[in-house]
C-alpha cells in the first residue's frame, strides 16, 4: 500500500473536517494534496495526536483527524493510554507505518518492523476500534466508514516506504501562518473568537 | 495548602477566562482538582504525562479553549520538547500551573525535591518561558489574570509557580 494513494483517497472525501499532521512524508504529502484551511500542519512530531485530542474535546462536534507516522507515535505512546480511556467519538487517527525512519535518509527500521504491533497495543489501551490496515481496499472501506462513523478510530496504515515526499514541493507556510489560517477558518466555520487572538 | 486558598486558585483561574485544564496531579495543590472536576464550566482532562498534557491543552486551546495545564516542577522537565515545538515554536498561549517542589520557598522542602526545585527556574529561562513565584495569596486572582494576559498577548505558555502558602 502506498501513503500517496491513501492520503488521495482522504482529500477526494473531506469536508469540513480538521487535519492535524505530525513532521513526517505524511505532511509534505498531505499539504501538496489538500490546501483546505482546516489543515493544521504541526512540524514535529509526536505531539500531533495530541494537539487533535485538544481539538477534538474543545469542538466535540466537528471531526478532527490526526495523520501520524509509527516513529512518531513511538515517541508518544502514552497517548494511546489516555485516548483509550477518553474516547473521543470525534477523532479518527491514521498511523501510516513504513516501518522505517524514513525522514533519517538511512531508514534505519523503527520497532514496528519488528515485533511491536501499534493496533494491539492500542486496543490494550483501551481503543475498541483499532485495526491495522494492509491492503488499499481495505483501507478504502475502513477510512470512508471512519469518517461517518461516531467512534475514536485508530488505525495502523502498513505502507511501503514511499520517497515521493522528497520529489513534490514542500508546503512554503510557515507554522505561524498555518496556525492563524487555520485558527480564523475556525472562528469562521464556528462563529465565534478564539480568546488568544485578541485585537491589536 | 488551605481550603480556602485552593478555592480562591480555582475561582482566580475561572475569572481569568480558563476554561479547560489538562493535568498530572502532584502533592502540593492537588486540592484544586477535585473543585475543577466539579466545575461545571471547566473542563478537567487526566493526561498520561506532562509532555501530552501540553498538547493536549494547545490543541484545545487552537479549538477555542483557554487552557490551563497543571503539573508538577517535575513536568517542566518531561514537558520541555512540546513547551518548546508547539507551546513556543508554534506560539501557542498555555498557563502552567505549577506545584514549585524544591525550591526555596518550598515549606515541604527536603533533598527529595531540592535538586529538582534548583533547576525548575533555569530551565524555564533556557526555552524561554516567562514566570512568577507565587509563595502566598496576596492578590492572588490579579496575578493569576495578569498571567492569562501575558500568555495570550505573547502566544506563548507563562508560569506560575506555586510554594510558600501553596506548599504547606
Amino acid at each position: 500500500m502506498i501513503r500517496y494513494q491513501c492520503l488521495e483517497l482522504l482529500a477526494a472525501n473531506m469536508s469540513d473536517q480538521l487535519v492535524v499532521t505530525s513532521q513526517s512524508g505524511q505532511r509534505i504529502e498531505w499539504s501538496h494534496l489538500s490546501r483546505h484551511e482546516g489543515n493544521l500542519l504541526v512540524g514535529m512530531m509526536g505531539c500531533a495526536i495530541g494537539v487533535a485530542t485538544g481539538l477534538a474535546l474543545a469542538l466535540p462536534h466537528r471531526k478532527v483527524i490526526a495523520l501520524d507516522s509509527d516513529g512518531s507515535v513511538l515517541l508518544s505512546l502514552f497517548n494511546l493510554a489516555t485516548l483509550g480511556n477518553l474516547r473521543p467519538k470525534n477523532l479518527i487517527v491514521f498511523v501510516f507505518d513504513n516501518g522505517v525512519y524514513s525522514g533519517s535518509r538511512i531508514s534505519y527500521p523503527t520497532a514496528t518492523s519488528g515485533n511491536t504491533d501499534l493496533a494491539a497495543m492500542a486496543r490494550g489501551a483501551g481503543i475498541e476500534n483499532a485495526h491495522t490496515i494492509r491492503d488499499f481496499a481495505d483501507f478504502k472501506i475502513k477510512s470512508v466508514e471512519a469518517l461517518t462513523r461516531k467512534e475514536l478510530g485508530f488505525f495502523v496504515c502498513k505502507v511501503e516506504e514511499s520517497l515521493m515526499h522528497r520529489e513534490i514541493p514542500r508546503p512554503n507556510t510557515d507554522l505561524a501562518e498555518n496556525k492563524y489560517t487555520f485558527v480564523r477558518y475556525l472562528e469562521r466555520t464556528e462563529e465565534k473568537a478564539i480568546p488568544f487572538v485578541g485585537r491589536g | 495548602m488551605k481550603d480556602e486558598l485552593a478555592k480562591r486558585l480555582v475561582q482566580g483561574l475561572k475569572d481569568a477566562g480558563i476554561d479547560f485544564v489538562t493535568y498530572l496531579p502532584e502533592t502540593r495543590l492537588s486540592q484544586i482538582v477535585p473543585l475543577i472536576r466539579d466545575d461545571p464550566q471547566m473542563t478537567l482532562i487526566a493526561a498520561a504525562n506532562e509532555q501530552e498534557a501540553v498538547t493536549i491543552a494547545a490543541g484545545a486551546t487552537l479549538g477555542g479553549k483557554q487552557a490551563a495545564v497543571y503539573m508538577e516542577n517535575t513536568g517542566i522537565y518531561v514537558s520541555c520538547y512540546s513547551l518548546l515545538t508547539v507551546g513556543k515554536q508554534l506560539g501557542v498561549p498555555l498557563l502552567l500551573v505549577i506545584g514549585y517542589l524544591g525550591g526555596v520557598p518550598d515549606q515541604r522542602n527536603s533533598f527529595l525535591y531540592a535538586t529538582i526545585g534548583k533547576h525548575t527556574i533555569p530551565v524555564l529561562d533556557g526555552m524561554g518561558v516567562d514566570h512568577q513565584v507565587v509563595a502566598d495569596g496576596a492578590n492572588l486572582e490579579g496575578r493569576i489574570k495578569d498571567a492569562v494576559r501575558a500568555a495570550n498577548a505573547l502566544r506563548a505558555p507563562y508560569a506560575l509557580l506555586f510554594a510558600g502558602e501553596f506548599s504547606l
